[in-house]
């Protein structure tokens, strides 16, 4: 099983999809998208050859303020829904396709999978491992020493 | 009968009872925990949740010191937020925590998958590499 993966600019997104659905890569496994931060995004589409088992991970990236690649569903008509949904969780446009809500709420307003999307449950929760050892829930205020932050969860997320 | 335990049942009888190595649920052994509140912060989830407090010891030689031991008071997974990620148990350097393949914990409200330390010690029994149980 060997997989490769391929960076190509956003301008040759959809020629890169058709180029590896013409190898044989005819399976749409995956199409998502990584929030890099500063980086922007990185949207990935992973096509797969069931006949040679061998697979594709097409890579492309967009900045942050200029969220948009172009749309793979003239070439691969199924993966329509995924990038409905990645575009909605991430807020990228993928061009020449209308896409429509998939998951969220009519009117949600927000792009929850980008890392700058506060989780509620983060913010109403108190992280468990903000005590040290020997200590207990009502210890809390008294002690004053700093404490550990949660990893993984941006600057002043903890608040309470 | 529901169609939940029919379907428990048709599963069972199609397949046996779930290999002894399973992730069916995390038990405590109390003994070897020293709340060191490792796998509380290493959980992704924030699943679980430790109190303790610091007892100390006179000294046990006549020339010794007195020793700071931390006692446990609350140990809690709250199973409506853990992903069977098997993070605690491969970060808990005192061998506090263990795999078991009891599966059937369906509760009728959230609340109820809050397992506290008596009940993640109940566990203990069938998990293969708890203590008194390796090899078998």
């Amino acid at each position: 099983m060997t997989e490769t993966r391929r960076d190509v600019p956003r301008e040759e997104w959809l020629a890169a999809a058709r180029a590896a659905l013409a190898e044989g890569h005819a399976f749409l496994d995956l199409l998502t998208a990584v929030d890099l931060d500063a980086e922007g995004f990185e949207v990935l589409l992973r096509l797969w050859d069931p006949v040679r088992r061998t697979g594709v991970l097409l890579a492309t990236r967009c900045p942050r303020d200029d969220a948009r690649v172009p749309s793979v569903v003239p070439a691969l008509a199924g993966a329509a829904w995924h990038e409905r949904a990645t575009a909605e969780m991430f807020g990228i446009a993928f061009e020449g396709h209308e896409t429509a809500p998939l998951l969220l709420p009519e009117g949600f307003g927000a792009h929850p999978l980008r890392k700058d999307f506060a989780l509620a449950a983060r913010a109403a929760k108190r992280w468990p491992g903000r005590k040290e050892p020997g200590e207990s829930e009502g210890d809390l205020p008294a002690t004053r020493r700093r404490r550990l932050s949660p990893p993984g969860v941006p600057e002043g997320w903890d608040t309470p | 009968m529901s169609g939940y335990d029919d379907a428990v049942e048709a599963l069972q009888a199609a397949q046996g009872e779930p290999p002894s190595s399973s992730r069916g649920i995390i038990a405590l052994h109390e003994g070897n925990c020293t709340s060191c509140m490792l796998c509380a912060r290493e959980c992704p989830d924030w699943c679980i949740e430790i109190d303790s407090h610091k007892e100390t010891l006179p000294p046990e030689t006549e020339r010794g010191r007195p020793r700071v031991v931390h006692v446990l008071d609350r140990f809690a997974i709250d199973y409506g937020l853990c992903m069977w990620c098997g993070i605690c148990i491969e970060v808990c350097p005192f061998d506090a925590l263990f795999w078991s393949p009891s599966w059937e914990h369906a509760a009728p409200d959230a609340s109820g998958l809050v397992h506290e330390r008596f009940d993640l010690r109940q566990w203990l029994a069938d998990a293969p590499l708890a203590p008194g149980n390796e090899g078998t």
